[in-house]
């Protein structure tokens, strides 16, 4: 055990640096086989805190992504206001970077983890597991329950 | 009593003045169009063709996305499920929430419906053929591309998300996504609310 001990110091600063607030699993129409998960990150530590991926028993995949609407109009014509109208459209992104005592919040119309391929559809109320990966090889599990919002 | 009548007269005339002033007096918080432009469509819905014009009576609400969709469609949807439950069952009755599918390659009329319908049992859903629902998408202004291109059947669709009101067969109010963003802005529930009652 003493042995031990200075691994698990070393170990508990990766735990604490990062908090997980939860948030929620949209509850999608059954005919939709992509949901989206939304939560904030907290990095209580002294470095930088990158979100790469996750995992859940539900989805065969999840990816993050982030909404986009771009007003640049003479760039890329195909995007941004139409005729007045804000485009939406959502974009894969490879990491969520999250500052040195920062924090990010996934919320509708900004970041997600989008739950690719669900394996049954969900019902309200349930809780999901989802692990999230960050760079580094830190894991941090955590359930969510369902809901309509 | 005689010395009166001129303050009879002027009360009289204020009320009736009152009575006069223009009931739509409401700010609207959506963009209210001043010269509302005439829209029509026939696409398909889970029971055959479906007409804009087969609800001339009422208010309809029109929003156009996609089924694979996890997160823009259903922050819209779920905010005009939640505007419809606020109204009267009454006011109900003279509102129509239709989303328009402009994936018809994946959605059929039958899924574009059932979507509508997981929202609220009240809400109808339609598409047509890619031609059609072009058509439809140039008369309402609406853009839209596949993006994210992994394969077919695995894309993106960005689209414009605005949600249009018509009110008989006419254009009137254009509600942005992000005043349909309530898990953000809560208080713009009652608005959107009070913008559609000022409309009934």
């Amino acid at each position: 055990m003493k042995r031990l001990l200075p691994i698990l110091l070393f170990l508990f600063p990766a735990l604490a640096q990062v908090v997980v607030e939860p948030g929620w699993v949209r509850l999608v129409p059954p005919v939709v086989p992509d949901t989206a998960a939304y939560l904030t990150l907290v990095n209580r530590g002294r470095t930088p805190l990158r979100l790469v991926g996750a995992e859940t028993p539900v989805a065969s995949r999840v990816s993050l992504h982030r909404d986009h609407q771009e007003h640049n109009h003479q760039q890329h014509n195909h995007q941004g206001h139409k005729g007045g109208h804000a485009v939406l459209g959502m974009r894969p992104v490879p990491y969520v970077e999250v500052p040195p005592g920062g924090k990010v919040a996934f919320r509708p119309g900004g970041y997600h983890l989008m739950l690719e391929g669900l394996k049954r559809p969900l019902k309200a109320g349930e809780k999901v597991e989802l692990t999230l990966l960050f760079q580094g090889g830190l894991k941090v599990k955590v359930a969510l329950p369902v809901a309509m919002r | 009593m005689k010395r009166f009548w001129p303050a009879f007269l002027v009360l009289g005339l204020l009320g009736l003045g009152y009575l006069l002033v223009p009931r739509g007096s409401h700010s609207f918080f959506g963009t209210r169009l001043l010269n509302p432009k005439p829209v029509g469509f026939t696409l398909e819905g889970p029971k055959g063709p479906v007409r804009l014009a087969d609800f001339r009576d009422k208010l309809v609400l029109i929003f156009f996305g996609f089924v694979h969709c996890p997160d823009v469609c259903p922050t819209t949807m779920i905010s005009l499920k939640q505007v419809y439950e606020k109204l009267s069952p009454e006011e109900r009755r003279r509102v129509q929430v239709i989303f328009i599918s402009v994936d018809p390659e994946r959605d059929t009329p039958e899924i574009a419906d059932q979507y509508a319908k997981a929202f609220h049992p009240a809400f109808l859903g339609l598409t047509g053929s890619p031609e059609e629902v072009q058509e439809v998408a140039r008369a309402f202004g609406v853009y839209y591309q596949k993006t994210a291109y992994r394969g077919p059947g695995a894309y993106l669709v960005d689209h414009t998300a605005t949600t249009f009101v018509v009110q008989g067969g006419r254009l009137v109010l254009l509600l942005s996504p992000d005043k349909l963003n309530f898990a953000q802005n809560p208080g713009y529930l009652p608005k959107v609310v009070a913008d559609l009652r000022a409309l009934l």
